[in-house]
């Protein structure tokens, strides 16, 4: 490193530490931990510098003079922003909004990693993961083919065009991966008398990009898609994955300011009022024993739990065994904010746990209403005896509804 | 990137006892082991950074690493969740920073006996939360219920806020197992019984290890006691237009006589306004009230319902006024939640500025807590007009055996500091602050600390003039079981032991 990029680096960690002082000597005087035991990542590794309070302490001893990012970059992976450490946190829970003083574990986070990439302090497979995200424009999901050519290939045959004032946005583990999540989702749309297209060229949502702290490349991504929504006369947005619900409701309005004009809404959201107004009738019986996996973004992130609730109380034949929303703030199945990528193992034994404390309800069933959590839950499930299967909520909706879904 | 702090030999060897998983070198991983949540000197943090951070697993890896620290002279310092604020798990001298979390394992519940057998570093939450289909609980409850772990109760002897009904920490654990400063491991209970609870046959060894903060060993498992989970629950809050009528009150209420009674506690005026400050959780009280006693009972119905009706009668009598239902039964919570809220720190101007929690925890009787109470808050003033530094966060106290009318109390008073802006001038002031609040408390026959431990800087002065001859019983122990004072040396002013 030369002299100069030296200077430069030193530059943006004191901007950083300016920026983030305060709120993170908020954390570091609050005496109590009582964040790190709904820690996902804390519950498995057991170690102290993984845990949301070493996070803010760390920025309290880089002003000190004590540590540099280089010193702490790697400790900043270990974290899937569930955000259960910022409601379980007394400041939030106390006088939070008084001060405005909500403890952002989340957001200094993404910035943290944002400022190791700025200081060329890179992750490995991070590294790679935005390199091929950036030369595909979706996300490179593990073993199938990747590219614009085919990131409307699930939706063969079922007639969808491009346009509208409603777009269906499909994130890129369902438009690849798991294909008959958007299938199914299509075909409630269309049974619930909801219009809606497609974009002309969806591009991945940048969220992944922006948490693993490859802001640039996140923005670059965000002008292309909300480019695209205002070519086609687009103002409401409904995403399938959280992950893309908490892109479009938190980053993309702080890269567009007030211009941005789009409503967003959360399929489970959407579902649960079709099904409540009786314009999506589940009829069919599913005789299963099931219990349901609140997705972070939506439960923890964005206080969503009771529409996916309402739901699977809707569907005939489904024993669901509820754990309540506020027991769910220590659950996490380990595979958001990228941790998946760079962490394997930490999101498997994650995901273990989850399946462990849905097999104590004595389920066959998982219930999840995020996709991104379910390659990792399933392969849990399939590694227990008895196997607990895993499937998305709209899938189970799309089968209530006597929907077939082709895949 | 980070160099080393400790040699290549000894990082091979912790390496080789515990995998490369097991050992951090990192600087991160260092510093954030370093701090408890007292306040801290935090522009003198880089002197308290030990120099290599171990995570076992199992009695024989602490043994492993014990005997390689006293062979090579290396300090120990066990750390179970770092919340204990009396600096017993900050490092004085470097060296190895013993991390016990990943020792969590339940290894036992025997519910005809009604013991469990746990790891150091389980959370009694967790554990709770394990026992609660059993009907069982294990009764240890302290402010740090959530995140504190049974090791680090029994190194500082915790206090638990429903004691009063089923005893402290050194109450509930029937035998511990403790890795010695040389490497041996022996298990201490009452006689030699595991699960016995009382015992005649040789010295009562038990005590020694609860409180001693690290300085005689490593507790490395323990076997607690399991009580009933109460059928019943009662709570009831009175409030009081002076601190007097309400000491009063205190004392009448702790006096009652039921065993159900699990703890009496008063808050004075400070303390109430330190609460109704901009808590958004708190339930409003009326401006005429000054003091606040709160009382709960747990037990069966058969005990607890007429036991109520009692306490009732005695709170009113003794001039207390019933602070409904809402407040009794909605506040109870913030004993868990409400002392660490930095933005309710306040400068002499009124401005809001973010505080860390100080709370000097004395044990006193009651009949000298009137006096206490009006001379600590006098030493604050005197500093808080001074220094600009620190905040009023107010006294409570809390009856330690509410049904023996000779039960002492522990009062604290908890003191906000503002630590971002602390220097050498700042902290020997709050040092000396704290050596008065200290003096007091010795003055009316007290002793410096009821639960949390005397170990920090400025309390820990006081020591040998509390204890007398017994601090050189204690320098007497400490030689004999840790010839080269490897385990958490400086605390405790025990080094004192090795000086000729």
């Amino acid at each position: 490193m030369s002299s100069d990029e030296s200077t430069e680096a030193g530059d943006a960690q004191r901007e950083f530490v300016e920026q983030w002082r305060d709120p993170a000597y908020n954390c570091f005087s609050s005496g109590h931990k009582f964040c790190r035991n709904v820690c996902p990542v804390m519950q498995v590794t057991r170690n102290e510098n993984h845990s949301p309070t070493a996070f803010h302490a760390n920025i309290v001893a880089m002003e000190q003079g004590g540590l540099t990012v280089a010193d702490v970059a790697e400790d900043y992976v270990h974290c899937t922003q569930c955000g259960a450490c910022e409601l379980r946190c007394p400041n939030t829970l106390m006088a939070g909004d008084f001060y405005r003083a909500r403890t952002r574990t989340v957001d200094v986070v993404k910035a943290m990693r944002a400022l190791a990439v700025e200081s060329g302090l890179e992750q490995p497979n991070w590294k790679r993961w935005v390199e091929a995200t950036v030369d595909r424009k979706n996300e490179p999901v593990l073993d199938v083919p990747v590219s614009q050519e085919n990131v409307a290939k699930w939706a063969e045959g079922l007639g969808l065009e491009a346009g509208g004032e409603t777009i269906l946005f499909v994130d890129c583990e369902a438009a690849f991966y798991r294909t008959s999540l958007p299938r199914a989702v299509a075909l409630i749309l269309r049974a619930g008398g909801v219009e809606f297209g497609l974009m002309r060229e969806q591009w991945c949502c940048g969220g992944p990009a922006a948490e693993m702290g490859y802001v640039a490349q996140s923005r670059e991504f965000a002008e292309h898609n909300v480019a695209d929504w205002r070519a086609i006369g687009a103002r409401r947005i409904i995403t399938l994955d959280p992950h893309d619900y908490i892109t479009f409701t938190e980053d993309y309005p702080r890269y567009f300011g007030p211009a941005y004009e789009f409503e967003i809404v959360h399929i489970t959201e959407l579902v649960a009022e079709l099904v409540r107004d009786g314009k999506l009738q589940l009829s069919k019986p599913i005789e299963r024993v099931a219990t349901y996996h609140d997705p972070c973004r939506l439960n923890k992130r964005k206080g969503i739990h009771q529409s996916p609730r309402e739901i699977l109380r809707a569907i005939p034949g489904l024993d669901f065994r509820d754990v309540d929303h506020v027991t769910q703030w220590a659950y996490c199945s380990g595979a958001g904010a990228g941790l998946s990528i760079e962490r394997p193992e930490l999101t498997r034994a994650i995901s273990g746990q989850r399946l462990d404390r849905a097999a104590q309800l004595d389920v066959d069933l998982l219930v999840s209403a995020c996709v991104w959590s379910e390659r990792p839950l399933t392969e849990a499930g399939e590694h227990r005896e008895p196997r607990i299967e895993v499937r998305d909520l709209m899938e189970l909706v799309a089968e209530s509804a006597g929907l077939e879904v082709t895949p | 990137m980070t160099e080393r702090a400790i040699s290549d030999a000894v990082y091979d060897e912790l390496v080789g006892i515990l995998g490369p998983d097991g050992v951090l070198t990192g600087k991160s991983a260092r510093w954030n082991r370093t701090r408890v949540p007292a306040p801290f000197p935090v522009h003198r943090w880089h002197e308290h950074v030990p120099d290599v951070v171990v995570l076992p697993r199992t009695t024989e890896q602490v043994a492993e690493i014990v005997r390689l620290a006293n062979r090579r002279k290396l300090p120990v310092v066990p750390r179970a969740a770092g919340t204990g604020l009396t600096d017993g798990a900050t490092p004085l001298n470097g060296g190895i920073l013993l991390d016990v979390k990943r020792m969590n394992e339940i290894r036992e519940i025997d519910l005809l006996d009604r013991t469990v057998t746990v790891q150091p570093g389980l959370n009694m939450l967790k554990l709770n939360e394990v026992l609660q289909p059993h009907g069982v609980m294990f009764p240890d409850d302290p402010a740090s219920y959530p995140c504190s772990m049974i090791g680090g109760r029994i190194g500082t002897s915790g206090w638990s806020l429903i004691g009063a009904r089923y005893g402290h920490t050194r109450d509930l654990v029937c035998s511990l197992e403790v890795v010695l400063p040389t490497g041996e491991v022996v298990r201490i209970g009452e006689g030699g019984g595991r699960k016995v609870r009382k015992a005649s046959t040789g010295f009562t060894l038990k005590p020694l290890f609860f409180g001693h903060e690290g300085t005689l060993g490593v507790v490395t498992e323990a076997t607690l006691e399991l009580v009933p989970r109460p059928q019943a629950e009662f709570a009831a809050f009175f409030g009081y237009r002076d601190y007097d009528t309400a000491w009063r009150s205190t004392g009448a209420l702790a006096r009652s006589g039921f065993a159900t009674l699990a703890g009496v506690v008063l808050f004075d005026e400070w303390k109430l306004a330190y609460l109704r400050r901009d808590d958004e959780a708190y339930i409003e009280q009326p401006d005429w009230l000054k003091s606040v006693v709160a009382v709960a009972m747990y037990g069966n119905e058969a005990e607890v319902v007429p036991a109520a009706r009692e306490i009732m009668r005695i709170g009113r009598e003794s001039g207390g006024t019933y602070l409904g239902d809402e407040v009794s039964q909605g506040d109870w919570a913030a004993r868990h939640d409400r002392y660490a809220i930095p933005l309710h720190g306040r400068l002499r101007s009124g401005e809001v500025v973010p505080m860390s929690w100080h709370c000097e925890d004395a044990a006193l009787n009651y009949s000298v807590l009137p006096q206490v109470h009006e001379e600590w808050h006098a030493i604050a003033d005197r500093y808080i007009e001074r220094y600009g530094i620190f905040d009023d966060w107010g006294i409570f106290a809390y009856t330690n055996g509410a049904y023996k009318p000779w039960g002492d109390y522990l009062v604290e008073i908890d003191i906000g500091i503002w630590e971002q802006r602390l220097d050498d001038e700042g902290w020997a002031a709050w040092l000396n602050c704290k050596r008065e609040i200290t003096e007091v408390t010795l003055k009316y026959g007290g002793s410096i600390s009821a639960c949390h431990g005397a170990s920090r800087a400025g309390d820990v002065d006081y020591v040998p003039q509390e204890l007398g001859g017994a601090f050189d019983v204690m320098k007497k122990i400490k030689r004999t079981l840790d010839p080269n004072n490897v385990m958490n040396p400086g605390k405790y002013l025990l080094d004192q032991a090795y000086e000729d």
